[in-house]
């Protein structure tokens, strides 16, 4: 699963419904969830921010799970919204700095 | 009068990429230590004819590169310089480039004017080096650039200006996610050739809402900072070719180098370098005529030409008294021969009753003319055969690349290079060989630390050998590496729900199961897929030659496929079988035993299809004579004769009312002159005249199921 709430703490579990400010990144974030990622950061945008990210139990990540945590930092930044990144996981860390995306991951505010 | 030079072109392209195989294979050869002055010759002798035949039909670019490369091989060859494994890294590249070049001239493309500068300034850097010294890359430290000759600025350089490496300009297609390639894969990959900087560009990411997840919107430049081969970068990229826009352009000293060269040296005009290339016999004659009558130009241009497209080396050195004949002119003398190999058997037929003194002379006549046309015959067919070297000469360079872009030490060894096939079969072979043995370097070879902490030598050992059996071809493509895992195949295709929960399977049957359409072999054993082909295409097109594949395996010692070819596809062995008044031919090969049925073999099913019990085994019953809708002579089962044939694993009884003799048939394709029949493989004609279809016994069994599900679906209905 690609994207939890913070209300379904294992690390695995599915979204019920999408607790204001918090998103909490699965262990799994490849093109295999990306669909089903994208339609909770979707859901999660209809929230009110500002954001914190959690991506400390990101297991696997590819370029697909990064591309959309990157379009999601996008329209945080084009609507004016602040996140923070609460944690991240040597893996999503080591997949930012190699993709290159640092920078686009840094909050607005 | 003006000469159309293009009437020489075909020739001239199809030699040079002959040549170019010919000097791969040397080079190969040098880079497995093999160094002696004749592989250097032949390399040698290649570059100099296709710079000489692309000077004469303006093929300005190839001859301009290929001019430099021929004075690098020329310093080889005259003892200046000596060979290394870096400097054949770079011939082989310039053998790639210029086979590149030569196609995309052929097909009017424009060229990779980026990849041959690059190039170009690689090979000019070496040249400038002294040639008693190592031979140095595009990656060449400070002092050695500061040696140019030529160099405008004898200045020190500081550390920016001679910082040297790569710059990537890398755009993913839109299916490159979908196919399994990541960009994350790639970029890691290229950290570990050198420190990289990597800026990504975001601005085609639309709104999250209307992104589609599974399509790359970043693109990416990189700096690859450090001396790094041009072949290493392009290996990281290798498979995602076709899948994504890449630009390559180095930098440092080695691209600034070539800028501050003079330009490279431009061939002598097309007259000069013609008769330079033309063999000495006709090499005076042109060149006197063009002096004395320099209106003459068309003609000696036209000598040149043709001296020029002739003085390619050809890939089977040697082989001065072989000619160039193409495959439509031996398919219609083929075919000419089997019409022959018809009239001689309805001639034989005709004399058979004929009776006294002339009619037994006639008969010893006709048996002496049945000899020679099947020696005929056979030497037709002999023509149509290639060595499978024709198919193995690719793999060295394969297993090369491959096996340093993964990191694993491999030997290839090839056994049976020189077995002969059909030129079509050992056409459509290649591209499942290639698959094949690139899965042996993928899935099935361990790293070198893997192998030494399992016991086994550091160096991998593939394996390729072609053999005669039985009237086939036999190739297998073998491997030491760690073989296939059983258990985790049987998981996966009862995950799929291709094998049931409490399913139990022979070893064979689970090994057959990675040939199963989208049963990914990335998905069985390795985390590399996106190649566009499986290994159900592999088996199809295998299968569509007639031939038969089977998978080996022994955990921890390795894999081996054995695939079954036909000699040819032109000519059948078959066996003659009557039902009613038509005769079917069925291929020998499929056939496993012919019987006679006794009652208590037979079962009835609720469903009126009947099933024939072979000893441990029972078999579904297929009635010719309904399949095809005629008219047979028996329709019990006791009367006539049970032919038990296999396809793909699979086995039926096919009931005919009589069997016939054994003949070798000439194929006629239906689909050629008729329309394709499910189920037939073909036609051909009898010694009587009539015509006989040819089974296609795969077809055959899958028209029968076809027609079994109809009959079980009407009876459900009803």
């Amino acid at each position: 699963m690609a994207l939890e709430s913070e209300a379904n703490a294992p690390a695995t579990g599915p979204v019920v419904a999408p607790m204001a400010g918090r998103i909490v990144l699965g262990a799994s974030c490849t093109i295999h969830e990306a669909q089903q990622m994208r339609a909770q950061l979707l859901a999660q945008a209809e929230l009110p921010g500002p954001y914190e990210i959690d991506g400390s139990a990101v297991q696997q990540v590819d370029t697909a799970g990064v591309q959309l945590v990157v379009a999601f930092a996008l329209d945080c930044l084009e609507r004016n919204i602040a996140y923070a990144w609460k944690g991240r996981s040597a893996a999503l860390d080591d997949a930012i700095r190699v993709l290159g995306v640092g920078a686009l991951l840094e909050s607005p505010v | 009068m003006t000469l159309d030079l293009a009437q020489f072109h075909d020739t001239f392209f199809a030699e040079s990429f002959e040549a170019l195989d010919s000097m791969e294979n040397a080079l190969l050869k040098l880079s497995a230590g093999d160094a002696d002055f004749e592989l250097i010759n032949t390399i040698f002798r290649v570059a100099h004819s296709i710079k000489g035949g692309a000077a004469t039909f303006g093929f300005s670019e190839v001859a301009s590169f290929t001019h430099t490369l021929e004075t690098l091989l020329d310093q080889l060859r005259g003892g200046k310089r000596r060979v290394d494994a870096t400097l054949v890294d770079t011939l082989l590249r310039s053998g790639d480039l210029m086979r590149a070049m030569l196609l995309a001239t052929q097909q009017k493309q424009p060229l990779d004017k980026t990849r041959v500068a690059a190039l170009h300034a690689e090979i000019e850097l070496i040249l400038a080096t002294p040639g008693d010294s190592p031979t140095t890359t595009v990656a060449a430290p400070p002092a050695n650039a500061a040696q140019v000759p030529q160099a405008p600025s004898p200045v020190q350089l500081s550390p920016e200006e001679t910082r040297s490496g790569w710059r990537i300009h890398f755009i993913p297609g839109p299916k490159l996610l979908r196919h399994g390639n990541d960009p994350l894969r790639l970029l890691r990959e290229l950290t570990t050739l050198a420190p990289c900087d990597v800026r990504v560009d975001a601005k085609w990411i639309p709104p999250l809402s209307e992104l589609d997840p599974e399509e790359c919107r970043l693109s990416w430049r990189i700096e690859v900072n450090g001396p790094v081969q041009e072949s290493a970068i392009k290996a990281v990229f290798d498979w995602v070719e076709g899948e994504c826009d890449l630009k390559l352009e180095a930098f440092g000293p080695a691209a600034e180098t070539s800028e501050m060269m003079p330009a490279p040296k431009i061939p002598p005009p097309v007259e000069e370098v013609a008769a330079a290339v033309a063999p000495p016999a006709i090499e005076s004659a042109p060149a006197v005529e063009a002096s004395l009558a320099p209106k003459n130009n068309a003609a000696s241009t036209q000598a040149a030409a043709s001296a020029a497209a002739a003085a390619l080396p050809s890939a089977a050195a040697g082989d001065g008294g072989s000619i160039r004949v193409s495959i439509e002119k031996i398919d219609e003398l083929l075919n000419s021969v089997g019409e022959l190999v018809i009239t001689q058997s309805v001639l034989s037929q005709l004399a058979a009753p004929l009776e006294g003194h002339d009619a037994e002379a006639l008969r010893n006549a006709l048996g002496q003319l049945e000899r020679h046309m099947r020696n005929l015959q056979e030497s037709v067919m002999r023509v149509r055969m290639l060595p499978i070297s024709f198919v193995f000469n690719r793999f060295p360079r394969l297993v090369r690349d491959l096996g340093q872009r993964l990191g694993k030490k491999i030997e290839l060894r090839l056994t049976g290079d020189s077995t002969e096939l059909d030129k079509t079969v050992l056409e459509k072979i290649g591209d499942p060989l290639v698959h094949l043995v690139r899965n042996a370097i993928d899935h099935g070879i361990e790293t070198p630390e893997v192998r030494l902490a399992a016991g086994k030598a550091a160096h991998g050992v593939i394996e390729l050998s072609a053999y005669h059996k039985g009237g086939n071809v036999i190739v297998e493509v073998s491997d030491d590496g760690g073989g296939l895992k059983r258990e985790r195949i049987l998981a996966k295709a009862r995950e799929r729900g291709l094998v049931g929960a409490d399913e139990e399977l022979s070893e064979e049957r689970v090994f057959n199961l990675i040939f199963a359409p989208g049963f990914s072999t990335a998905d069985v054993v390795s985390d590399v897929s996106g190649r566009g082909v499986g290994m159900d295409v592999v088996k199809r097109n295998i299968n569509e030659l007639g031939g038969h594949v089977q998978i080996h395996s022994t955990p921890g010692q390795g894999s081996m496929v054995r695939i079954r070819l036909p000699l040819t596809l032109a000519i059948l062995d078959g066996q003659l079988a009557r039902v009613g008044s038509e005769v079917y031919v069925v291929p020998i090969v499929s056939i496993v035993e012919t019987i006679q049925v006794r009652a208590e073999q037979v079962n009835s099913l609720a469903s009126r299809a009947q099933v024939f019990r072979l000893r441990d085994d029972y078999l579904p019953i297929v009635r010719l004579y309904e399949l095809f809708g005629i008219e047979p002579q028996y329709t019990d089962l006791l009367d006539g004769l049970l032919m038990i044939v296999e396809a793909d694993g699979k086995r039926v009884g096919l009931f005919v009312d009589e069997l016939m003799s054994q003949q070798q048939v000439v194929i006629k394709s239906l689909e050629t002159n008729f329309r394709p029949v499910v189920g037939l493989a073909g036609a051909t004609m009898l010694g009587d005249g009539r015509v006989a279809l040819i089974l296609d016994i795969p077809g055959v069994i899958s028209r029968f199921q076809a027609q079994e599900t109809r009959r079980s679906t009407a009876q459900q209905a009803a």
